[in-house]
């Protein structure tokens, strides 16, 4: 017990002996592992909002004008007998018309010189999450393409698409950005730790000489390093937080980022302290290094 | 307890010891003299691991010292208790931590650190200053520090260089008194000096080295 407190007494000592250059890692530490943490935070967001978007990949059958109200049932029955669809709803002419005045208000003069409503009749059909990749769309797309009755079908695999590629490179991104980054602030954080070592050289020679082991002598060290670290993820999520909430603020009122909002959020509790956790671990190897090359503290 | 073989040691080629053979009982107590440079704190050095033979064989309580694991080397010392020429005392700990350290070290209790360092601290005449920083105290003071430093710990081996240095003729009689005292309770005791009065108020067994080489051994047994 009282070695332990005098181990942690020690480690306090110093990062109080070297109030700079110990400021200068922590700050390396939290840049580090900020930066990580925006891409970490883009890449959940968007990885949620992917999954969000999946869940509802719909396609849009548009029928020909004309179909009897029995052509439109057996078509639907038709349709609806594919593996490949959850679930379908009917969009009647009169019905599409009024969403469109619904939703675009203002460009409802368009439509008033016409006539004749110019908006076809269709299906909203929702995939089985068995049949979402785009190949397998593709096909049944094609399929019921050639079924008479049906105009067109359309549906929006591209821009998914699109998504998933851009989450691989912020993957990718992260990772390099993060490796690159946490050698800079491993370096930091042991040349921080070897300034310690060669401020205290003539201590730990004492303590060597009067039978302290190699661990007891070295655990200061570690737990400076850790604590730095610690202490440069505490940074960084206090960082990251308040980076986000302007963010957030920025994007204006709820529901304006691509309408779901309630996917895009901080990090949840665990990923916080893993993130604290991170850089406790870099502090460590931080330490860790510069112990490695320090001769002073062999017998 | 103590034994060297054909032991040499070189600085920059030069040698600081050559050829010594000396062999030292439990129990005894040995003055170690010579003049500046003759290479007495050379010989201790080797013996507690701070310098390592380019030569010979040494073995201390019957383990070859040359021969000892890195990690086995802080449990050699902690049998031993040293009195250094330059003192080594930490600087920022007040008198009672530093006598503590070794026991710190070892991970005893704060009832025995305080029993212990207190009776060490009295047994050198210094406990009045046991709040004070080292820089504070005169070298003598601070060599007095030193040696409740090194016999806090009951040492089986107490190595002292040059332990009454910076004292009047008064204090290092007492000083070596204490030395008496320790090595009657059966610890063997080492002690380099120049210092003469010493050498005629022990009176035991002289080992004594002139520029690397041991010239002379008298009253060894008595
Ligand atoms: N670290 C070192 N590097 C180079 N030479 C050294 C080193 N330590 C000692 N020497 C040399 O080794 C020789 C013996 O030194 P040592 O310190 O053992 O003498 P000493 O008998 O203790 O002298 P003193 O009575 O002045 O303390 C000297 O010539 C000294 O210059
Ligand atoms: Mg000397």
């Amino acid at each position: 017990m009282r070695q332990i407190a005098y181990l942690v007494r020690e480690a306090v000592t110093n990062i109080r002996i070297n109030r700079t250059t110990t400021l200068i890692a922590v700050a390396t530490t939290a840049f580090t592992l900020a930066c990580f943490g925006v891409f970490l935070l883009l890449y959940l967001n968007l990885k949620g909002m992917a999954r969000s978007l999946q869940d509802d990949i719909k396609a849009i059958v548009y029928l020909n004008d004309g179909l009897t109200a029995q052509g439109v049932s057996d078509l639907q029955s038709r349709i609806k007998a594919d593996q490949e669809v959850a679930s379908l709803s009917y969009v009647s002419k009169e019905q599409a018309l009024a969403d469109f005045r619904t939703q675009f208000p203002s460009e409802s003069h368009l439509l008033q010189g016409l006539g004749e409503n110019p908006l076809p009749a269709s299906f909203v059909v929702t995939l089985s999450p068995k049949f979402r990749s785009s190949e397998a769309v593709r096909r049944w797309a094609e399929r019921l393409r050639a079924v008479p009755g049906v105009a067109h079908v359309q549906y929006s695999r591209e821009w998914i698409e699109n998504l998933a590629t851009v989450l691989g490179y912020i993957e990718l991104a992260a990772v390099a950005v993060g490796t690159i980054l946490s050698v800079a602030s491993v370096t930091i954080i042991a040349s921080t730790i070897r300034l310690t070592l060669y401020a205290r050289r003539d201590e730990i020679e004492i303590m060597r000489l009067i039978g302290a082991t190699g661990s007891f002598i070295k655990i200061p060290y570690l737990l400076e390093g850790a604590a730095l670290g610690a202490l440069g993820g505490a940074l960084a999520l206090m960082l990251l937080k308040s980076g986000f909430e302007f963010f957030k603020l920025q994007l204006g009122a709820p529901g304006r980022f691509l309408g779901i909002e309630s996917g895009f959020g901080f990090f949840p509790a665990r990923i916080s302290l893993l993130m604290v956790l991170a850089g406790l671990l870099l502090g460590s190897a931080g330490s860790f290094v510069s112990l490695i090359e320090f001769k002073g503290a062999k017998p | 307890m103590i034994q060297l073989f054909h032991v040499s040691k070189y600085y920059d080629r030069r040698p600081a010891l050559s050829n010594i053979n000396l062999q030292i009982e439990k129990g005894e107590f040995v003055l170690l003299v010579g003049p500046s440079g003759a290479g007495k704190t050379t010989l201790l050095k080797l013996l507690f691991c701070a310098e390592h033979p380019d030569d010979g064989q040494i073995l201390v309580q019957n383990r070859n010292v040359a021969r000892l694991r890195p990690s086995d080397v802080p449990y050699l010392r902690r049998t031993m208790g040293i009195v250094f020429q330059d003192f080594r005392l930490l600087p920022k700990k007040n008198v009672f931590e530093n006598v503590a350290l070794p026991l710190m070290v070892q991970g005893a209790s704060a009832f025995e650190t305080r029993r212990k360092v207190t009776e060490a601290l009295k047994a050198v005449g210094i406990e009045h200053r046991k709040e004070s920083r080292p820089a504070l105290l005169s070298a003598g003071e601070q060599q007095r520090v030193c040696i409740a430093r090194a016999i806090v710990n009951g040492p089986i081996i107490l190595l002292a260089d040059e332990p009454t240095g910076n004292m009047d003729p008064d204090l290092a009689g007492e000083i070596m008194e204490l030395f008496k005292m320790i090595h009657a309770r059966g610890t063997t005791v080492m002690v380099a000096t120049h210092n003469r009065q010493v050498v005629e108020q022990v009176g035991r067994r002289v080992v004594m080295l002139n520029e690397g080489k041991l010239v002379s051994d008298k009253g060894a047994g008595q």
